[in-house]
């Protein structure tokens, strides 16, 4: 199967500043991809550069076969859903849903109807004829995703699309989003620097950290199997434990060593609170360590401990709920995770 | 205003209002209906005055919303270009661009009006300037005293109240506006003739009706640069002095006012018709 959308050495400079280096990504038709990083990583601009917005200093765009790269926006198999939505205000909900297609010079009958369709499926028929500035922020939103969607786009690119709303809005919108993708059956390319909306709505995530996508991969090789220090961080909560890896042996600074095979280096062992156990007397693991616990937090649906297992170096557990008996600050633990459920990682 | 009971924060402003503009006109109106024989004002009502004007001056009425209007049109034109390359062309330089226009203001309007004559006298720079390339080899004498010189004039001391009011609408288009309309397929024109114009139809009204205003009221250029040209106020200003004829001079203005507002809303009604979507 070849990718719908290839970038190949795509890079972009402002003067001595390096925006995005040079990077290849592959984008496969249905999917749904996150490009996830911090503020100021480039994923902006990448996006920008995919929409034909921002001219890349090096590299090309392949759209379905097709180098876009010298194309504008108004060319290319692309929509985009902006940041600021980019609405207009002097036209209805209706007028801007149909400005694509007026534009096409499509009939006007068809356009009426697709208009409609469009409207329905985004459930803004009751406010089709208003001001799109007589509207809150979650139904511009839909206003924008139905512009945007009408021309029935290649990809679809959605800049930080849920950064303006509310936290309820927020959620109730990453449903529609999902339910969007599934009814219109395109290929949604999304930028955040929310890790939690990104697990949730796509099933390829990029991540990207000072210009550099670091890892890509399906939502769960990127949890479980974080590639850099800075994805393990980046996405979800992680205990890192800094080491040293001598011939295919890692010692940990805080004590345990284990087998690994890699050249000589510092290295940095990721393992996910909820992978980390606490053993009973006698309990075994592949890595097992010890410490006080310092902090034991109700969280809901789980409990949060702290362990302190060295001066420097505090490991986070997550336990169930259920755990019988409950641990007590003070007390004196082990700690333990298996192998398979650690990442070891460049430092 | 959030509540009724704050509406008497007009008040001052209404007052001034009233009296030195709705008061004024009004006395204007009365005015325009009396006549004056032999030196004295008779108050008996009559349309002498009206008749006066549209028998007698219909002609440098005509040409004066002439002047003004195609005065107005190309200045609008000019001052949309020019805030089109200050709001999207211009990057950083955009405020240095309007700090120009500003400037411009600064210089008093008899000191433009002797700067054209400089220009385009018979001796002026333009024709010395014309006559050293060996491009012609006498003084062009038209272009000084003529229409021409009249629009140029007015054009160069008006062109900051079209910009302005043009500019200030601009920029309350977003840059993601314009993203959008070429995002969803529109080239260059249809973003100017379905985004930019649209929204800024009142600014773009606005200098238009500043620009209309003042020169179909000037009545010094004319004077001054145009020649034998005359235009309305330079017959609406002696009546209110030598001839001694205020009755004819407010039915004058009157009716050049009807004539500004008939225009300046037809020009409104032509960019609402152009910006439709």
């Amino acid at each position: 199967m070849t990718a719908l959308l290839k970038l190949r050495g795509i890079s972009k400079r402002y003067g001595d500043a390096v925006a995005v280096q040079p990077l290849d990504l592959d984008i496969f038709a249905h999917d749904f991809v996150a490009i996830l990083g911090p503020s100021g990583c480039g994923k902006t601009t990448l996006l920008r550069m995919i929409g034909g917005f921002v001219a890349p200093t090096s590299g090309t765009v392949e759209i379905d076969g097709r180098d876009v790269t010298r194309i504008g926006p108004e060319q290319r198999p692309t929509n985009t859903v902006f940041q600021g939505y980019g609405l207009f205000p002097h036209m209805t909900v209706r007028q801007n849903v149909g400005y694509g297609l007026r534009l096409q010079k499509k009939p006007k009958a068809e356009i009426a109807d697709r208009v409609a369709e469009a409207l329905r499926q985004s459930r803004l028929t009751e406010f089709a004829d208003r001001s799109v500035t007589a509207l809150s922020g979650g139904q511009q939103q839909r206003v924008a995703l139905a512009r945007a969607l009408i021309l029935r786009p290649k990809v679809l690119l959605l800049d930080e699309p849920l950064a303006a709303l509310d936290l309820k809005l927020r959620h109730a919108m990453q449903d529609e989003l999902r339910r969007l993708h599934q009814e219109f059956g395109g290929t949604f390319v999304f930028v955040t620097h929310d890790q939690g909306e990104a697990l949730s709505l796509a099933n390829r995530i990029a991540v990207m950290n000072a210009g550099r996508i670091e890892q890509e991969g399906d939502a769960e090789t990127i949890y479980t199997a974080p590639a850099t220090r800075f994805v393990a961080t980046f996405i979800g909560e992680a205990n890192l434990l800094p080491g040293e890896r001598k011939a295919g042996q890692v010692k940990l600074e805080a004590g345990p060593s284990f087998a690994d095979a890699g050249a000589d280096e510092p290295v940095t062992t990721v393992v996910r609170p909820k992978a980390v156990r606490l053993l009973r007397a006698e309990e075994k693991a592949d890595i097992e360590i010890s410490g006080s616990l310092t902090e034991v937090v109700y969280l809901g649906d789980h409990i949060k401990c702290v362990v302190a297992v060295s001066d420097k170096q505090d490991v986070v557990v997550h336990l169930d709920v259920a755990v019988a008996p409950r641990p007590v600050v003070g007390e004196h633990v082990r700690l333990g995770w298996s192998i398979q459920q650690q990442r070891v990682v460049s430092a | 205003m959030e509540s009724r009971s704050n509406y008497w924060l007009v008040a001052p402003s209404a007052l001034v209002f009233v009296a030195l503009f709705i008061a004024p006109m009004a006395f204007f109106v009365v005015l325009s209906f009396w006549q004056v024989e032999y030196f004295e004002l008779s108050t008996e009502p009559t349309l002498a005055n009206y008749r006066d004007v549209f028998v007698n001056y219909w002609r440098v009425m005509g040409f004066t919303v002439a002047v003004a209007t195609a005065t107005a049109l190309l200045t609008t034109f000019l001052g949309f270009v020019f805030s089109f390359l200050a709001r999207f062309r211009a990057g950083q330089w955009a405020q240095a661009l309007l700090f120009i226009v500003l400037i411009t203001l600064f210089g008093g309007y008899l000191m433009k009006i002797y700067a054209w004559k400089t220009i385009l006298g018979n001796e002026g720079v333009l024709n010395s300037a014309l006559m050293a390339m060996g491009i012609i080899s006498s003084p062009i004498t038209s272009l000084l005293y003529s229409p021409q010189a009249v629009v140029l004039t007015l054009m160069h001391f008006s062109l900051p109240f079209a910009v302005l009011p043009i500019y200030a609408s601009m920029r309350g288009i977003s840059d993601a506006e314009v993203e959008a309309a070429r995002d969803l397929g529109a080239g260059r024109w249809p973003i100017l003739s379905t985004v930019i114009v649209p929204r800024c139809q009142s600014g773009i009204v606005a200098g238009f009706s500043f620009v209309f205003l003042m020169v179909g009221g000037d009545y010094v250029t004319p004077l001054l640069v145009g020649g034998k040209i005359t235009m309305i106020g330079n017959l609406i200003a002696p009546q209110f002095g030598a001839q001694f004829n205020w009755p004819l001079g407010a039915a004058m203005s009157l009716v050049m006012l009807l004539a500004a507002v008939a225009i300046i809303y037809l020009f409104r009604f032509l960019v609402a018709l152009g910006s439709r979507p």
